[in-house]
């Protein structure tokens, strides 16, 4: 079943989620990433900084994962919606130097001034050095409207 | 250093815990801090004892695309009670806040981190990996060329007063410049292998465009014995040019102050002498491109050593003493962890200033009795019209001091200072040449 159009609206407005992952020792580390969605593949994608990347060894281990959208102020999209996803991840790094740069138009229309920081790459170079996290939705909880008072629909992909 | 109060700046909670089908799960939550816990909404089957992952996020969205303002604090705890809500004991709490940490800073701190993983996947894919940068964007940067200007302005104040005392040959002067700044390049690099073998490239958070190193090395961008190969290699071919110059123009004199330059250069860092870590850093430097090179190229020329060319090194060189003596203002904690007892650290931020208003004054002050000794044209007061900047850039540094990011443009302007000062000397001592051609 495709994503509904409403809430991908939602992946392809947020400025941040929250990725979680089960690390070595069975707990639950969180933090917050700029989501890049492709409605072609119907996946979520995240880069990670080789600088940053305890989280892809860990996801390498148990790519077991969750995505949170939420915090109506961080999204930039008509509608509003919380939404949950779990999901089966894949970390791609042969290629940490371009292996990332297909996700570049995605992350331009999020943050267009990425371009003028990709120019000065050699004064920063292990930023960009890059994995990609690929996540692809296995169950949706969304909680629309926002309304965490309410019980959450239940979305298969 | 994240606490339990830094969760004050944030509206939610995202709760996380694992799920019984092993997924993390993740929802919103209100929170309140209470009695050392952290109170959180109970949503799902989520049961006490249980480890739970509390993130708080915050970014401002920019009207123009994209965000600043990022911070986030992660906590680590279990579920004490469940009377309603859910009563967290926080075990640990980590985060990040890009006001308190810039992000160039939290970059340098995790580069050990990424290095680690870039070997890790050498062994993973059976392939090098980590960055790659063009081969003239790496010599760009290993050398750090842009400082090579340190080199040329003194070359061209020699060149420009002995044109002016009716000496100059072209080839000469071609030959001394390319010496000089081949000098320069090898002494930027063994500059960089000793910062990083004794230790202060390595522990600076704080890099900046004019200090704490090119970085070549801490990024994995060239192996230490490259660098060292590499400096080695552009010490040799500058010693070429300068013997050549030595047996072609007098052996003594310029065999002499060469020497002086190449041993300043070799142990401003290189043990056991290590100037820049004893505090004779600045002074060296001073000597090096001021009287050595101007000296030096001087001589190339006329095969005299006159007070004037003396008199003309004094200004250049405390202007290029003076690029070090700020640029190292950044370095200050870090120096002083790795042993390298520079003066800025040594003097309080009040001495620091106060030398260099005065060394500042000096450099004019030199300029100016060397005209009225009759030991340069009038023409080279041309280098007196940089004294506003001055007044500028002193104000600039002075308000932005120990600010790594925040000294970038005084830094930026210092060097300017010292460009334009030099270049505008010269620029007088070349006019007078041209005015001796025409008279």
């Amino acid at each position: 079943m495709p994503i509904p159009p409403h809430l991908e609206q939602i992946f392809e407005g947020a400025l941040v989620s929250i990725l979680s992952y089960v690390d070595n020792r069975g707990r639950i580390s969180s933090h917050p990433m700029l989501p890049l969605y492709d409605s072609a593949r119907g996946n979520l994608y995240f880069t990670s900084s080789i600088l940053f990347s305890r989280k892809l060894q860990h996801i390498k281990r148990n790519p077991r994962v969750s995505v949170l959208f939420t915090g109506r102020e961080f999204i930039k999209s008509p509608e509003y919606h919380v939404i949950h996803i779990k999901g089966d991840a894949k970390v791609f790094d042969e290629d940490v130097h371009s292996g990332w740069e297909w996700l570049l138009p995605l992350w331009r229309r999020k943050e267009p001034y990425i371009d003028s920081f990709l120019k000065q790459r050699i004064a920063l170079p292990l930023f960009w050095e890059r994995a990609v996290i690929e996540v692809r939705p296995v169950e949706m909880l969304v909680w629309e409207n926002g309304d965490m008072g309410r019980e959450p629909i239940r979305v298969k992909p | 250093m994240t606490d339990m109060k830094d969760l004050e700046l944030f509206k939610e909670a995202v709760v996380a815990y694992l799920d019984e089908d092993g997924y993390p799960v993740s929802y919103p939550s209100n929170f309140k801090i209470k009695d050392g816990f952290i109170l959180v909404e109970k949503k799902f089957r989520i049961s006490q004892g249980a480890m739970v992952t509390l993130t708080f996020n915050h970014i401002t969205p920019l009207p123009s695309g994209g965000y600043t303002d990022r911070r986030y604090v992660v906590v680590r705890g279990r579920v004490e009670s469940l009377d309603g809500s859910l009563k967290v004991s926080p075990d640990k709490i980590y985060g990040w806040d890009e006001k308190k940490t810039p992000f160039p800073e939290y970059c340098e701190i995790m580069v050990p981190q990424a290095r680690r993983y870039a070997n890790e996947l050498v062994s993973e894919h059976g392939k090098a990996s980590g960055p790659k940068i063009s081969l003239p964007s790496l010599l760009f940067r290993s050398t750090r060329f842009p400082f090579t200007i340190a080199t040329v302005v003194p070359v061209l104040i020699a060149n420009t007063l002995a044109a002016y005392n009716g000496y100059f040959n072209p080839l000469l002067f071609i030959l001394t410049l390319v010496g000089a700044v081949l000098i320069h390049l090898g002494l930027n690099m063994s500059n960089d292998y000793f910062d990083n073998k004794l230790g202060a490239d390595n522990i600076n958070r704080t890099p900046t465009p004019f200090s704490g190193g090119s970085r070549i090395i801490q990024y994995g961008l060239l192996t230490p014995s490259a660098v060292a190969g590499m400096s080695t290699l552009f010490y040799a071919l500058g010693a070429a040019i300068g013997l050549y110059l030595a047996f072609s123009r007098g052996l003594i004199p310029i065999l002499t102050i060469f020497a002086v330059g190449v041993l300043i250069s070799i142990f401003y860092t290189a043990p056991p002498v290590k100037l820049a870590y004893r505090g004779f850093g600045e002074v060296a430097v001073g000597i090096g491109f001021g009287p050595v090179i101007v000296l030096g190229s001087y001589y190339v020329q006329a095969q005299e050593l006159p007070i004037s060319a003396f008199l003309a090194s004094i200004p250049i060189g405390i202007l290029i003493a003076l690029i070090l003596y700020i640029n190292q203002i950044p370095d200050i904690p870090y120096d002083s962890a790795a042993g390298k007892r520079t003066i800025v650290t040594r003097l309080s931020r009040d001495g620091v200033m106060k030398l260099y208003k005065a060394l500042l004054a000096t450099t004019y002050g030199v300029i100016v009795t060397a005209i009225v000794m009759g030991q340069a044209p009038p023409t080279t007061a041309v280098a007196l019209l940089t004294i506003p900047y001055a007044i500028k850039t002193v104000r600039k540094v002075g308000e932005n001091y120990g600010n790594p990011y925040m000294m970038i443009p005084a830094m930026g302007a210092n060097i300017k200072l010292a460009t334009w000062t030099g270049l505008l000397h010269a620029v007088g001592f070349a006019a007078a040449a041209v005015f001796n051609i025409f008279s």
